[in-house]
């Protein structure tokens, strides 16, 4: 299996400014203290050395957009937030070299930032495309309809020209699709969400996003622990950290770092990516989390194997 | 978990010994709600002494939030007093340090 992040960001699409970049660069400038590269390539193999990532990067700015390469070759599409414009782009060069124009999306929830990217998905106006939406939510179909309301998007559901249906999921079912086994849970989060756990033979991947663990039903989490259990990788929610989603922002329907390595840790999962970044986060706060989360699993791993602690970004691709 | 309690001069002082794991933390967090009941009917604040707390987990430090409103519910104050290294990190990255008053000595947590 292979999973690609085309959009990581939570909430809302954000994009670096030119300060930004005029800051990465002039660090970078100035930590390579005078050195000369030969060409482009010799000065991306010292950047791809350079150990700091926010310093010559970025996470991104797409919202939640995950692909898992596997099972019979088919796309298998988690979410349609703003990076699956991007995977649209790439599916059509894919698509051109052979691979099938069937695409299967399995859907988290139909909040805006989920979802948002479809009308932009360019495979989505190819006659020769089929699409399949799944989801937990039985409305599904009614919220992507109405994203292309003319008082919303010019161009109608309608207008699209790839033959597109829903199929509506339910927990405590194992599916069978795009040779790949699907199994998914409900999730605390507004108007429901839903993980989805991946299995290709041996290999399983969870997509866990927009999840509440919330405090006062903490027997919920051994359901995810469960759901889980040896996955290869699990991806979570880690929009706050701890205290910020216990005080302030509980209730909003998001997770931490914190959690995200209990439950991983309890389920015997061998890699987490933090996923659904807080939008207002810059690169440098993003990669703070990242290493603190590494720490914390460090403190909290005890005589258990360790957990490898990965940063989803933009462009990321984890091969299990 | 073992948990004991200590009375000083306006606190009630809850000392919880060894592990706050999968296991234990609802056994700290009813240890903790009957505290903050005995340091609310004699008027003091409530210390958490963690001095003697070998490892705590995500859901004990969750299970602190929950003590945290029945103390807020019952107008006691509520501070964290003396973590080990490894606790007084993980209150850090948590980032319950910006939550909780955390102090070296259970003397001058208030």
């Amino acid at each position: 299996m292979l999973v690609r992040f085309w959009g990581t960001r939570g909430s809302l699409p954000v994009a670096a400014r030119a300060a930004t970049i005029e800051r990465k660069v002039a660090r970078a400038l100035v930590a390579a203290g005078g050195r000369t590269f030969a060409d482009e390539d010799e000065a991306l193999a010292y950047i791809a050395a350079e150990s700091d990532f926010a310093a010559a990067r970025t996470y991104g700015g797409a919202t939640t957009c995950v692909e898992i390469e596997g099972g019979d070759g088919s796309f298998v599409i988690c979410d349609m937030g703003s990076g699956l414009r991007e995977l649209g782009v790439d599916a059509f060069a894919r698509c051109a070299a052979g691979k099938p124009r069937e695409f299967h999306f399995f859907l988290s929830h139909l909040h805006w930032d989920h979802i948002m990217g479809f009308p932009f998905f360019g495979p989505a106006f190819d006659p020769n495309a089929r699409i399949v939406i799944h989801a937990g939510h039985a409305d599904a179909e009614e919220a992507l309809r109405r994203q292309q309301e003319e008082i919303s998007f010019p161009v109608p559901f309608d207008g699209l020209r790839a033959a597109i249906e829903f199929r509506t999921l339910v927990p405590d079912h194992t599916y069978e699709i795009g040779g790949l086994k699907v199994r998914t849970i409900p999730q605390y989060h507004s108007h429901t969400s839903y993980a989805y756990r991946f299995e290709d033979g041996d290999k399983a991947v969870c997509f866990s996003t927009d999840a509440e663990h919330r405090v006062d039903d903490m027997d919920n989490e051994r359901l995810f622990e469960a759901f889980f259990r040896d996955a290869d990788l699990c991806i979570c929610d880690t929009m706050y950290s701890l205290a910020e989603s216990v005080t302030m922002k509980a209730d909003w329907g998001h997770s931490s770092n914190i959690v995200a390595v209990d439950l991983c840790q309890a389920a015997g999962a061998r890699r987490l990516a933090l996923f659904h970044h807080e939008p207002t986060y810059s690169d440098e706060d993003i990669e703070r989390m990242h290493r603190e989360t590494i720490r914390f699993e460090e403190l909290n791993r005890g005589e258990r194997p360790k957990l490898e602690v990965l940063c989803a970004y933009d462009g990321l691709e984890v091969a299990l | 978990m073992e948990w004991s309690i200590e009375t000083v001069e306006g606190a009630t002082i809850g000392c919880p010994q060894g592990r706050v794991d999968e296991e234990s933390w609802e056994l700290f967090l009813a240890r903790m709600n009957e505290t903050i009941l005995a340091a609310a009917a004699a008027g003091h604040r409530f210390v958490l002494d963690l001095a003697r707390l070998d490892y705590m987990s995500s859901r004990g430090l969750r299970a602190l939030t929950i003590a945290k409103r029945e103390a807020d519910v019952h107008g006691v104050p509520m501070a964290l007093a003396r973590p080990n290294d490894r606790l007084r990190e993980i209150l850090a990255i948590s980032r319950y340090d910006k939550i909780f008053p955390v102090t070296a000595s259970r003397d001058v947590a208030d």
